[in-house]
């Protein structure tokens, strides 16, 4: 197991793709030859992440409209969007024909119309070479080998990571010793994007039995951001490879909030030196137990003590937003006709948010910034 | 001197997920979970609790709380379930009064589904409740701090307190210009006095307010806790009020005034936060759940903790005394209290105080 695993990427050139963009510009050169109007079918990929009764009765099928672009618009901002349209199209067909990937820089509107793109050609966003740049870092000991011939080592920068490349352009993945992964919610980074979910969604294809862990925010953007990687979201469903059903949720749920609030006191309660001592000899007989198991696992550091001066600065009581959000979560799995145990947790853990009133960043778990502990026990228990 | 009370009886695994509420009726104890069913046990039938009907599908994404009218004499004919999804409704039975047994006919049966407010910027979210002892009347929170007041035979709204800093100091019939939508704390906690006269809340900011049911208006604003109050309840003879939550500790106000007049803590232990506080009938004693699994009886007179049952490790959600039997449950047990407590573990558990019969 320590020798290096070399991973060969399937490599996908999409002619589909290319054959369906050929098709669109002959229907568009017919129309202009014949002088009527351009119109470009464009299908619209709703994003339906909550919940509404009216948007689903409008769109029974599968919550998308059918739409198209004109030229000439009916309007000026019809105009501008055929003209993107078109250049996105026009970009898409020359990458594919010369077989190079276009990296776009993230925006939301351009962003959009090549996914819809993608989804009404019935392609993925990937199969038309244009990639989205993704904001996922990467570290630990892995080297990425591209198409161009050069080499990521995300080894090298592991204090802040490697940005992710599109997963598109990587043509062999070299794990050498890599025995887990972690995925963890960095703050600044907003929701899982595509490239990062592609990635992390190949990952785990070429390397099915590679332990994949999330750390998430007990909040309910830590565990939508779960469910994203999990599940994959609604508005691009059309997306292949983009789900890691597999990842295990790490953290923090409700009880590493509770087992903080317990250490939290009042600085005039009593016998707190006793209490906390009794606490770490019986953490440390867990320590002990864990420490038998094989060296396949995480191996355990030594335990420091554990010394919170202010756990609750971490946590914070749940404002209205942020109930009507975990309601319309659980509304979403509620959904679900039948609860996999992992949506049956991420109920329950939601419910308790909701009773508890409160959320909790990673760093209620921490000790004064060091998370290594926490991550240890985790992951020994997890790894059983 | 030392209250003794003995695990009488515990329904392994009652709910296929936590148990987060209780309620008891003269011959039965209520109970929701984060399933969607309602359960409904016997306690005065048989030692074991027997399951006498189920709710199903009352609640999709679970319920947190259910209520029942309090006290001596209580008709039991009706509770209010409050959903995940901010759903309220009202259940009822058909009790005959010449029976004490339970027959086909007494089975519980939607009564009233509350309405949610057409306007959108008035939220319609409901918390706690708390029912009237004639069941007449619900008071519901909100997650803007607002006590609605229900009559259930007019199935209308009577009453709205403010509790936000529209409220005003004294009343709390001041709106602002927002439509009176204040925003004040999260009121997670509520009761309506036995005699009708008075209701109560605790906030997430730790705020208890007293208000009026005649006049309509807050008469205390009372501090004490500082920290969220997750559970608030009048003695039985109204003239105390009871408050507790993160503090881990049972704040006891005088209702005559407006004081608060004792602290119930445990000594020696570190305060997990207080999710129930129950009132049995004398008025004599609280009982208290919390999140470290411990259940406690407080002789309020004396202000201490005559009883600490500590039968499961995992999160407390609910505990409720049971209304004193008229029978003895089992030959050879006697008629003493007892009380209910429920939580992480699923299961419901039965203890009866121990007579020495």
């Amino acid at each position: 197991m320590d020798s290096p695993i070399l991973l060969l990427c399937k490599s996908h050139f999409n002619d589909d793709a290319l054959a369906k963009i050929e098709t669109l510009f002959e229907t568009i050169l017919d129309a202009v030859s014949v002088g009527g109007p351009v119109v470009i079918p464009y299908r619209r990929s709703t994003n339906a992440q909550t919940f509404n009764a009216t948007a689903f009765t409008s769109n029974p099928s599968d919550g998308r409209h059918i739409d198209s672009v004109r030229f000439p618009g009916r309007n000026p901002q019809e105009l501008r969007r055929f003209e993107a349209l078109f250049r996105i199209i026009e970009l898409s067909h020359e990458a594919l024909l010369s077989g190079t990937l276009i990296t776009k820089r993230s925006q939301s509107m351009v962003d959009e119309m090549v996914d819809n793109l993608a989804f009404t050609l019935g392609v993925g966003r990937g199969d038309l070479n244009i990639v989205a740049t993704a904001k996922g870092l990467i570290a630990g000991q892995v080297q990425l080998m591209m198409r161009g011939g050069t080499s990521i080592n995300c080894a090298e920068s592991s204090d802040s990571g490697v940005l992710l490349p599109s997963i598109s352009a990587v043509e062999k993945i070299d794990f050498q010793s890599v025995k887990w992964l972690l995925v963890i919610e960095k703050e600044g980074k907003g929701y899982p994007d595509l490239a990062t979910r592609k990635f992390l969604a190949t990952l785990h294809f070429v390397q099915p039995r590679l332990p994949m862990f999330a750390l998430v925010d007990f909040d309910t953007h830590g565990i939508s951001i779960l469910r994203t990687y999990q599940y994959g979201s609604q508005r691009l469903d059309h997306e292949e490879r983009t789900k890691v059903p597999r990842l295990r949720w790490l953290g923090i749920r409700s009880s590493d909030v509770l087992s903080q609030t317990m250490v939290t006191q009042d600085p005039s309660a009593n016998n707190q030196d006793s209490q906390s001592s009794q606490d770490l000899s019986s953490q440390e007989s867990i320590a002990y137990s864990v420490d038998a198991l094989q060296d396949e696992r995480p191996t355990k550091r030594p335990r420091t003590r554990r010394t919170k001066s202010h756990p609750s600065d971490s946590t914070a009581p749940l404002n209205e937003g942020d109930r009507e959000k975990a309601v319309s979560v659980l509304r979403d799995i509620c959904t679900t006709a039948r609860l996999d145990s992992s949506g049956r947790e991420h109920k329950l853990e939601l419910q308790r948010m909701l009773m508890l009133n409160v959320k909790a960043e990673i760093q209620a778990v921490d000790d004064f910034g060091d998370i290594t502990n926490w991550l240890d026990e985790r992951l020994l228990s997890q790894s059983r | 001197m030392s209250k003794q009370y003995l695990t009488l009886h515990t329904v392994d695994q009652a709910h296929p997920t936590e148990i987060f509420a209780l309620a008891p009726t003269p011959t039965t104890l209520i109970s929701a979970s984060g399933s969607s069913h309602i359960l409904i046990h016997s306690t005065t039938t048989s030692p074991t609790f027997p399951l006498v009907q189920t709710l199903s599908n009352a609640h999709r994404l679970g319920c947190h709380h259910v209520t029942t009218a309090r006290g001596l004499g209580s008709l039991g004919n009706t509770f209010v379930s409050v959903g995940f999804g901010g759903e309220t409704k009202v259940w009822r039975r058909n009790n005959n009064p010449s029976s004490s047994e339970t027959s086909e006919s007494d089975k519980w049966s939607l009564y009233w589904t509350l309405p949610t407010p057409a306007n959108k910027k008035e939220k319609g979210d409901v918390w706690a409740v708390a029912l009237s002892a004639d069941e007449g009347y619900l008071a519901a929170t909100t997650s803007d701090g607002r006590i609605h007041v229900w009559d259930l035979e007019g199935k209308q709204k009577v009453q709205t307190y403010e509790t936000g800093a529209s409220a005003g100091g004294g009343g709390g019939g001041q709106q602002d210009g927002s439509n009176g939508v204040g925003s004040g704390s999260f009121a997670m906690a509520v009761d309506l006095s036995r005699d009708g006269k008075f209701t109560a809340s605790g906030h997430e900011n730790g705020g208890v307010y007293v208000f009026n049911n005649d006049a309509g208006r807050m008469v205390y604003s009372l501090s004490g806790l500082a920290k969220p109050i997750r559970a608030i309840a009048f003695s039985p003879g109204c003239k105390r009020l009871a408050a507790a939550g993160n503090a881990g500790i049972i704040a006891i106000y005088d209702m005559q005034h407006g004081e608060h007049v004792a602290n119930l803590s445990a000594t020696g232990s570190r305060p997990a936060w207080i999710t129930s506080i129950d009132w049995n009938d004398t008025g004599e004693y609280l009982l208290s759940g919390s999140l470290d699994g411990k259940v406690r009886v407080w002789d309020v007179a004396r202000g201490v903790c005559v009883a600490t049952h500590s039968e499961t490790e995992s999160a407390l959600w609910c505990v409720r005394w049971l209304p004193k039997s008229e029978k003895a449950l089992a030959p050879g047990m006697g008629k003493g209290e007892m009380f209910a407590a429920a939580g992480a573990n699923r299961s419901l558990t039965f203890y009866r105080e121990a007579t020495g019969s």
